[in-house]
């Protein structure tokens, strides 16, 4: 239960103004800082919904397919430049982003990952490597402003952060493609 | 310190606890040699000390052929590269020996290898040193240039150190395969852990240098400054970090034993490490806060990962005290501070780092402060920065080493600590702290007051402020010649105790956990998945800046030779 105090507190803060503000004023941060420390929110209060809802996770979610695609489908929604901006200059939006972020996928992802298959849980990664390549490309080399509220030179940057993890994520499925655990374990 | 009534006889600890094995021969000649490299470094070094706070207080002319900025090159690389690398090095070449059973041949064979790599860089950094041609201090900033073969010796070392580092893996790995399922024993942890940032730490560094050789030789013309620089502290913050953790793992593991008590926590202790290892190297940013092309949201963010820092370090202080305390009050300490008294101060081994720790409270709240950027503003490149680090560096770290060498050096060698020898480290100890007091208290003092740090001595034409530093300067003089007179002792002791103490089997001191009939998660052991979290880390701390660094470049600077 701390867990999703923690996270209570965490959501809280990531709208407060000021933070949310400065968050957003950077393309990358927005995209990559504040985005995922929503995410990392509803993880936390996930919790909560855990102990309280089980019956309906159970139900609805039962080996984690459901919840991890609902996940994977508001990440990919929130990866558009196109839905950055319109957070930046709709109120609906950004409210919708507050909103979606922990609890269409923080929360899904919180029940999901623990019932996923090891297979599963690799394909999800290499889903995410692939768009993250991608995506990076797209940002990196792209000669004209994708979103109306960001530089260019933004732009390069959140590609290189696009870039930069997916290598993280690639070298992650190498390492679980060449240590083998139970040699160790 | 209440120190005399209760001088503990040094050499036993409780009998029934970790069964001294003896380390092999072969695995003992390793640690012996880079103790006696570190050990003659922390000689040389000492004594450019001298000369430069001698000089500083204007109480030392330097002779024409050997300049103050050749000096501070030197005394840097040799204390904050040579010392601590080989210190480092040696000590947990050491450790892993003990835990896991003997070095595997081939690891021994990568020391060596190693050892002989770190050495060669070293003859091929030093050469330029002493020719004047590399006089650019420890951190080489571009657009100084030294000699090519000064940075193809940095390479060199670095490789050696990578030698070493992939050598303790490779043991690792092969303790893992013959214990299955088991925590690997907590010193060789540490000590995976400091490899693990030595590694990842290096490779900034390593991309810098090889930039910065073919500027120097003239085949490029221009090189990034910027960039440099950024990687360096890349670097050189881990570094610090990697003293940190090493200073840390005797705090943890060996003190506790020291005093007859248990360590804190298993689990907990591993989660302080891997904080300490993930969160690190994005902290390379407080060195830069004054440095140019960095925006300020930037720099305030990276506020954060600074300071991210001092919570390990704030829960290590508190697993620190609440192990003396726990165990001095077992030993009948009563009240609410005087269980201290039950400690045994008159004991080196506990002595040093006990007082190295108590140096991190104020080493650690001027970091904090430093880290802050309009303070910064004040401190950047004043003496209070050395204060700062002979404060961290040269007292917490630095006398934790001394206080593991009473002990580690008799066991590497078959011999043992006599009480003459534990009392000449009290000495030393005590030594050491006052001329820390004097010459960092100093430092931070005339650095508040302006007085430039890297810089020989001069009145600037007399000037009224630049002579208001004097009486300061006067200090640090004192503090350092008290200082080398600890030097010389302390590298005495070592060599004594090394070649010349009586012959005996000196004990490992290894401290039981408190928890230890609890099972620590398996997690804690899951390095590769700790290292990607680290990766991820780094990429979110250093995408912005270096894309803007080399994406927005200005035009590159060619070569200087300013002294
Ligand atoms: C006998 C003991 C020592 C004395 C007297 C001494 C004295 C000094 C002085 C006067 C400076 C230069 C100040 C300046 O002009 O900026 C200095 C710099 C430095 N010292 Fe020490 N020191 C001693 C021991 C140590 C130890 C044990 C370490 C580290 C393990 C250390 C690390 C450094 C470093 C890294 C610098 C900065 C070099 C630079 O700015 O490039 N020193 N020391
Ligand atoms: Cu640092």
């Amino acid at each position: 239960m701390k867990q999703s105090v923690f996270g209570l507190i965490l959501f809280f803060f990531l709208m407060l103004p000021p933070v949310a503000d400065l968050l957003e004023s950077i393309m990358i941060f927005h995209m990559h800082m504040q985005m995922p420390l929503l995410i990392v929110a509803g993880f936390l209060m996930g919790k909560f919904f855990l102990l309280r809802f089980p019956a309906f996770l159970e139900k609805w979610n039962e080996d984690g397919i459901a919840g991890i695609l609902l996940f994977v489908v508001i990440n990919l929604y929130w990866m558009l430049p196109r839905t950055m901006d319109e957070a930046l200059s709709v109120q609906m939006i950004e409210i919708f982003k507050f909103v979606s972020l922990p609890f269409l996928a923080g929360v899904p992802l919180r029940d999901s990952w623990m019932k996923l298959t090891t297979a599963v849980k690799n394909a999800v990664i290499i889903l995410f490597s692939f768009l993250f390549v991608g995506l990076g490309l797209v940002y990196t080399l792209s000669p004209v402003e994708l979103c109306n509220n960001y530089l260019l030179k933004e732009q390069v940057t959140l590609g290189w952060g696009f870039l930069t993890m997916a290598a993280c994520f690639i070298v992650y499925l190498i390492y679980t493609l060449v240590v083998d655990p139970s040699k160790y374990e | 310190m209440g120190a005399k009534a209760e001088v503990v006889q040094p050499i036993p600890f409780k009998k029934n606890e970790n069964k001294a094995l003896g380390i092999s021969l072969q695995d003992a000649m390793i640690s012996r040699v880079y103790m006696i490299v570190a050990f003659t470094a922390l000689l040389l070094g000492g004594f450019l000390g001298l000369f430069q706070g001698l000089n500083r207080a204007g109480l030392l002319e330097l002779p024409h052929w050997l300049n103050y900025y050749q000096i501070l090159t030197a005394h840097g690389v040799l204390l904050v590269v040579v010392l601590t690398a080989f210190f480092t090095i040696g000590y947990f070449y050491a450790a892993l020996s003990y835990n896991l059973g003997g070095l595997l041949p081939q690891v021994r064979k990568m020391a060596w290898i190693g050892f002989a790599m770190k050495i060669i860089g070293f003859v091929f950094a030093v050469i330029p040193i002493l020719m004047n041609e590399a006089s650019v201090l420890y951190t080489f900033y571009p657009p100084m240039a030294a000699s090519p073969y000064f940075y193809i010796g940095l390479t060199l070392i670095v490789l050696g150190v990578w030698m070493c580092a992939f050598g303790a893996f490779m043991n690792v790995a092969h303790w893992r395969k013959q214990n299955k399922g088991q925590n690997l024993p907590i010193l060789s942890y540490f000590a995976t852990a400091v490899f693990v940032l030595l590694f990842f730490g290096s490779i900034p560094v390593a991309i810098e240098v090889l930039t910065l050789i073919p500027w120097s030789f003239g085949w490029t013309e221009t090189v990034n400054v910027m960039l440099s620089r950024t990687l360096f502290w890349a670097f050189g913050h881990t570094l610090v970090n990697i003293w940190y953790l090493t200073a840390v793992s005797a705090w943890y593991v060996i003190v506790p034993k020291i005093i007859g008590g248990r360590r804190f926590s298993d689990t907990i202790t591993r989660v302080v490490v891997i904080l300490l290892v993930v969160m690190n190297i994005p902290g390379g940013f407080h060195h830069q806060i004054i440095d140019p092309g960095i925006s300020q949201p930037v720099k305030y963010l990276h506020v954060f990962m600074s300071l991210a820092i001092a919570f390990p370090s704030l829960m290590t202080a508190y697993a620190m005290f609440s192990v003396f305390e726990r165990t001095a009050r077992k030993k009948g300490g009563t009240g609410l501070l005087g269980w201290y008294k039950k400690l045994p101060w008159g004991d080196v081994r506990f002595l040093a780092p006990m007082i190295a720790m108590i140096a991190f409270i104020p080493g650690g709240a001027g970091g904090i402060a430093q880290t802050t950027n309009q303070l910064n503003q004040v401190a950047h490149n004043t003496l209070w920065i050395v204060g700062h680090f002979h404060l961290t560096v040269g007292t917490s770290v630095v006398l934790t080493f001394f206080g593991i060498s009473y002990w580690l050096v008799p066991y590497i060698s078959g011999r043992t600590l006599t009480p003459k020898i534990n009392k000449l480290g009290v000495i030393q100890t005590l030594i050491w702290t006052a001329g820390m007091l004097f010459m960092s208290g100093a430092m931070h003092w005339v650095g508040l007051l302006g007085a430039p740090r890297r810089t020989s001595y001069t009145t600037y034409f007399d000037n009224a402020t630049a002579l208001s530093w004097n009486p300061y300067l006067m200090f640090l003089a004192v503090g350092g010649t008290l200082l080398i007179i600890g030097v010389v002792m302390q590298v005495y002791a070592v060599f004594y105790l090394m070649f010349r103490a009586p012959k005996g089997k000196t004990e490992f001191p290894i401290a039981e956990a408190e928890d230890k009939e609890m099972k620590t998660p398996y997690w804690t052991e899951r390095w590769g998945t700790w290292i990607v979290v680290m990766l991820l880390l780094i990429a979110m701390g250093y995408v912005i800046p270096l894309v803007d660094f080399i994406g927005n470049a200005p035009p590159g600077s060619p070569p200087f030779k300013t002294w």
